[in-house]
């Protein structure tokens, strides 16, 4: 499998702070990797060190196989990048940026260009600075996409948009998928569960976890135990149940290592007089907010970090 | 160079509204300027009213062009600009290089081509082939960048917008009035000789490397405190330079061998006394010293550029000032009436003026030898002097038609030292051109020792009224108490270069001074 990012103890730290911690990720080709966590967790930080614009204090990126540290001029002819608060060169006209951008990039599609531009209704005529938040990331977008990059980095793409311009935002990358690897951030864990092929979790600094979403998804359950007879929560609980509750007669809790049958049969064996052990599965949304509210990183100290 | 060229059709594009303002002021700067050396506006070096306009506006225009290239400068190198993390730029393909070569291009396009058209422009219309001007023309582009461009292009690259820009600006004005302030109440010297040589170089050097750093790397802090410490390391490297080490070696003392090539007296008498005034605080005191100069050999000129004062007195009190520079001394064969001004702590003042001491005093010369001379008949109008440039009769403001002085033009630079002689008429002077028989000497100075071709300036013409000597007469009048003396048509003019040949350092003793009480 190659690896579009991969980065092993990244760290940055302004003066004593650490804004980014001993992160390690992969992200491979063809993958749609959905970076979430809080405002401030690090999500921005994290991409401006993948894309060279900040250094790292230590730890080291590759991005499509070129040490992050080296990326400049030719290299980002493979690499996109949109950013919610991207400086823009306001004085141009949407036209004039696409002119504008166009000579720099030998694989510049120019028909894709033109089927930008007509799917994303962009004013070619107005200037950047008279447009709004929606369509000046539209302009950002085709101004990306047009030259078919292998990699896309977008931090928060979609933040602050109303939810049309973020379906043809979502509509046009999705139309890209298949020939690039796309790397975004988000706050707005709805925005991501429907197309994102794998997830990393960042929490001030320190990611979570990082894996596809189909095992999270797998891994994460909400168990609800009913019961005969009132019962106490066990006096040691495992490090994986998460959020644990118990009321007279139902104990619940999320399962953050979910392993169907076999756990199925682990739960039956510590709950004996059970009458009934449900299990159902979690939003991406309930996952975070169960490991959020948990307050329990459940972290591995470090390499790829998954909830064990 | 597709790159390169694409960026700058981008800049030419935006930055159109600079663009034209810069041209405007530079074109404008070429239409006023030449109105320095019109021969009717400059009247006995006033001004006519309707001259003043010119004059002003020639010196506005001389403050906006900068500007104009300061805004010039530093909206091009903020159009991408190279401080923050969020630039769309950034994460574009542009190959630093290029986008530096852009930036140049921009600069050399909209900059020095105008400047160049400017410079050779007013070349023509002061009458001097600009083709024989090239070397020099070349040598003063070469000083814009260094003292101007560079330094202009170093802080754009380190500061993120226009308003950045300027606060940074006000803020190295405000350094530098401190560093003078401060140098002012040590008493030093600051002017560490030959430290121009060094520092202009030096500064295009860490100018090159800053803008470097941050187009290559963006290593922006690395960048600014490049730019930050290397005035702050030459101002506390000029405090703590061996001043004397260096005098030592750029000025070294004569041998009785090569004899004294000058020779300084007291001066006492009921006109000359030694005067003490205030210092430049209350702990300081000011004492001028005349002197008389004289054993100057034929032919040269002693030229005195630093002056060190040692006092010993008979209570046991020594004290040294530090390296002074004396400006605009100049000393020829036979005697001449001089002074030496020094600063002195007042308490050390006070403990030796009651009793006699001795004085030492010791100048750093440069020994100058008179070269070709060049004799030219007043002419009525304007005139070419070898080496030195075209000058001009100056008409008296009365309307009279009667020549009061000359005013000169120079390409490129002022010209070399040189020494100028007339014989002034008391009398107005006959419609027939007659060189006077009896007159009264006129000499003055004028022109630099510099060995460049050119000096730092927009214009490529320097113009200088030569100020000769005697050029009033007292009338005994009440209310017009002097007239002007008049330079005949025909009347001998002599222009001597003279040139460097060796630096030295001389002392010169008063024993049995006394200060006045």
């Amino acid at each position: 499998m190659n690896k579009a990012i991969y980065t092993q103890g990244l760290t940055k730290k302004y003066s004593r702070t650490a804004a980014l911690s001993d992160l390690s990720i992969t992200v491979p080709e063809g993958a749609i990797y959905a970076l979430v966590g809080a405002n401030g967790a690090g999500k921005t930080t994290m991409i401006k060190l993948l894309m060279n614009i900040f250094r790292p204090t230590s730890g080291h990126a590759r991005v499509l196989d070129i040490d992050s540290r080296e990326l400049a001029g030719k290299h980002f002819n493979r690499i996109g990048y949109v950013s919610e608060n991207q400086e823009m060169p306001e004085w141009m006209t949407v036209a004039t940026l696409l002119d504008y951008c166009r000579p720099f990039y030998p694989k510049w599609d120019g028909a894709l260009e033109q089927q930008l531009v007509r799917q994303l209704d962009l004013p070619l005529k107005r200037k950047l600075k008279h447009l709004s938040r929606g369509m000046r990331m539209k302009a950002a977008f085709a101004s990306t996409l047009a030259y078919r990059p292998s990699l896309i980095i977008l931090d928060e793409p979609f933040s602050g948009l109303d939810p049309l311009v973020r379906d043809e935002l979502i509509e046009g990358l999705l139309d890209r998928a298949p020939e690039t690897t796309i790397f975004l951030s988000s706050h707005d864990l709805g925005d991501i569960e429907s197309f994102a092929s794998h997830v990393g979790f960042l929490e001030q600094g320190r990611l979570l976890f990082s894996e596809e979403m189909s095992v999270l998804s797998d891994r994460f359950r909400e168990v609800t135990i009913t019961l005969d007879h009132p019962l106490q929560l066990p006096e040691k609980i495992p490090a994986t149940w998460l959020q644990p509750e118990a009321s007279e007669f139902v104990i619940r809790f999320v399962d953050s290592n979910y392993q169907g049958d076999a756990t199925a049969r682990e739960l039956a064996a510590m709950f004996p007089a059970a009458r009934d052990i449900s299990q159902t599965s979690m939003s991406l949304r309930a996952i975070f907010l169960a490991i959020a509210k948990s307050g329990r990183g459940q972290s591995q100290s470090a390499g790829e970090r998954t909830v064990a | 160079m597709k790159q390169i060229i694409h960026i700058f059709a981008k800049d030419s594009r935006h930055f159109w509204p600079e663009i034209v303002v810069s041209l405007a002021a530079m074109a404008a700067f070429t239409w006023t300027y030449p109105h320095h050396w019109t021969r009717n506006n400059l009247r006995g070096g006033l001004y006519l009213s309707t001259s003043i306009d010119w004059e002003l506006s020639a010196s506005i225009l001389t403050l906006l062009v900068p500007v104009s290239w300061w805004l010039l400068i530093t909206r091009v190198v903020h159009g991408e600009s190279l401080v923050g993390d969020r630039q769309f730029w950034l994460t574009r393909p542009y190959e630093w290089k290029k986008l530096l070569g852009a930036k140049v291009l921009f600069l050399l396009v909209y900059l020095y081509l105008p400047l160049v058209i400017v410079k050779l422009v007013l070349l023509v219309q002061a009458g001097f082939h600009p083709l024989s001007y090239i070397p020099g023309l070349l040598f003063s582009l070469l000083l814009l960048t260094a003292l101007l461009v560079m330094p202009l292009l170093a802080v754009a690259t380190v500061t993120s917008n226009f308003a950045r820009m300027a606060l940074t600006a006000v803020g190295i004005i405000l350094c530098l009035v401190a560093i003078l302030a401060l140098s002012a109440v040590r008493g030093t010297s600051v002017s560490i000789p030959y430290s121009d040589r060094l520092s202009i170089p030096l500064t295009v050097c860490v100018c090159v490397a800053a803008i470097t750093l941050q187009y290559a790397a963006r290593r922006l802090w690395l960048s600014r405190l490049l730019l930050i410490g290397f005035p702050v390391a030459t101002f506390v490297l000029g405090l703590v330079s061996p001043g004397q080490a260096m005098m030592e070696r750029d000025y070294p003392s004569i041998t009785a061998k090569q004899g004294t090539p000058i020779q300084f007296a007291l001066l006492e008498d009921s006109i000359h006394q030694v005067m003490v005034g205030a210092g430049r605080n209350e702990k300081e005191v000011g004492v001028s010293v005349p002197l008389e100069a004289y054993g100057v050999a034929d032919g040269y000129m002693m030229m005195p550029t630093h002056v060190r004062v040692s006092i010993e007195a008979a209570n046991g009190i020594r004290w040294t000032s530090p390296w002074q520079e004396m400006y605009n001394a100049r000393y020829l064969p036979g005697p001449q009436e001089s002074s030496v001004n020094f600063e002195m702590k007042r308490s050390i003042f006070e403990s030796v003026r009651a009793m006699p001491v001795i004085l030492h005093l010791t100048f750093t010369f440069t020994q100058l030898r008179a070269g070709r001379s060049r004799r030219v008949p007043m002419p009525a109008s304007d005139f070419p002097v070898a080496d030195f440039g075209i000058c001009s009769p100056q008409l008296d403001w009365g309307g009279s038609q009667q020549i009061i002085g000359v005013a000169c033009r120079s390409a490129l630079r002022q010209p070399r030292l040189t020494y100028v002689e007339a014989l002034w008429s008391d009398d107005t002077c006959g419609s027939t051109a007659t060189e006077p028989n009896n007159g009264v000497q006129g000499a003055g100075w004028t022109g630099n020792l510099d060995d460049d071709p050119a000096e730092f300036g927009i214009s490529s013409v320097w113009t200088t009224g030569l100020d000769l000597s005697n050029s009033l007469r007292d009338t005994g009048e009440k209310g017009r108490p002097q007239k002007p003396r008049y330079l005949c048509p025909g009347t001998p003019l002599t222009f001597t270069q003279y040139d460097p040949v060796r630096q030295i350092q001389s002392d010169s003793t008063i024993r049995d001074f006394h200060f006045p009480r």
